[in-house]
């Protein structure tokens, strides 16, 4: 699945990806292939990204909201 | 006719002038881009939170705004003033603080009066106007365009937003230049606070609507994105004043770049004109002398 994710100043990260791992503001949550539609806040915490080569990559966010559709997620980070 | 070496000395001092207005309009077309740059950042994520926020309003109903869009008698007005913190901008700031003072006598008059109407301003110009005036400055913050980041634009939109909240304002009216193009700035006043209703897009999406999940659900969601929405709002307005600032000032450097030689050029000419009149008059007297000599 594609990820993107987008602070005001500059794009994070773009790539495909296999997991993603984000802090829920109910408590954390993965994202995996062909997720179903999904909004969701974010709280402050670490968004863990495994990218297709198993690598993995931390982004520290301060709070967010997270679009799924069509296998495309995008992080509005802040 | 002007004194030779009075005209020579002109002519030094504005080619000097011409060198530093054409440096300094170079200077602010690169600053410009970079302004420019920063916006083009920003709209992937303003236009996403738009697109997500318009997935969500139909659903969500007047509560949307919720602490932000409570519709007060505006007692207590805020004034954002967002300048530059350098002059040599044409009318750049001057046209801010022509706003400021209208809504100070005309829309807020009453409120201006009777000592409610306080300031924050963003850039040393327009604190130098509200010192010098004496006016209600709470905070300025003029070191944000040093170094224009999201992260540092924060604080102040929270204070602003949690002044709101705190009933300590009752209206927030911004002020700033609106980035057009290079060449044209539009002087605006906005209100930030509270939230207009037709502010937050309703549009047609609904009608595509998809089968989201929400988690937690919609209206935390849409409680997590309206401040979400307003800093963005906020941090535009700083970018767009940013770039706006640098166009200005590359339009005035450039037309004073044009003028500077158009007084080289006249000032050649009656330096010329000057010269050629002391060698006509140098022959005349020799000419004199030799006529003078001979009979």
């Amino acid at each position: 699945m594609h990820l993107e994710i987008i602070t005001p100043d500059k794009k994070l990260f773009e790539d495909e990806v296999q997991y993603i791992s984000l802090p829920g503001i109910d408590g954390g949550f993965g994202i995996l292939d062909k997720h179903a539609p999904l909004i969701s806040a974010l709280k402050k915490g670490t968004v863990q990204v495994t990218d297709k080569l198993s690598a993995k990559h931390n982004f520290e966010i301060n709070g967010g909201v997270v679009e799924v559709l069509n296998n495309k997620v995008v992080v509005l980070a802040e | 006719m002007a004194n030779l070496k009075e005209v020579r000395n002109r002519i030094v001092s504005v080619t000097s002038t011409q060198q530093i207005t054409s440096a300094m309009k170079m200077v602010s077309a690169a600053k410009l881009r970079r302004a420019q740059d920063a916006i083009v950042q920003m709209r992937p994520y303003a236009e996403k939170l738009r697109d997500i926020l318009g997935n969500l309003s139909g659903s969500v109903d007047a509560s949307e705004g919720g602490a932000y869009s409570v519709q007060r008698e505006p007692k207590k007005v805020l004034i954002v003033a967002i300048t530059s913190n350098r002059g040599l901008a044409g009318a750049f700031n001057t046209n801010v603080l022509k706003i400021v003072r209208q809504l100070t006598t005309e829309k807020y008059a009453n409120q201006f009066n009777s000592g409610n109407v306080s300031f924050i301003t963003v850039g040393k110009k327009a604190t130098d106007y509200i010192t010098k005036n004496k006016l209600n400055l709470l905070s300025s913050h003029n070191e944000l365009f040093d170094k224009l980041t999201f992260s540092l634009a924060t604080p102040v939109v929270q204070r602003i937003m949690d002044g709101f909240v705190n009933k300590e304002f009752d209206r927030v009216e911004l002020v700033y230049n609106q980035f057009k193009n290079a060449a044209v700035q539009i002087p605006t006043e906005e209100q930030f606070l509270p939230v207009l209703p037709n502010e937050l897009p309703k549009n047609a999406k609904k009608a595509v609507s998809t089968d989201y999940i929400f988690e937690p659900n919609q209206a935390t969601i849409v409680t997590e994105l309206i401040p979400k929405s307003l800093k963005v709002q906020f941090y535009k307005a700083l970018l767009d004043s940013h770039a706006a600032e640098h166009g200005a000032r590359m339009t005035a450097m450039n037309k004073a770049t044009d003028n500077a030689k158009d007084l080289i050029k006249e000032l050649k000419l009656s330096y010329n004109k000057a010269r050629q009149a002391a060698i006509t008059n140098e022959i005349l007297e020799i000419v004199g002398g030799a006529e003078a000599l001979n009979g």
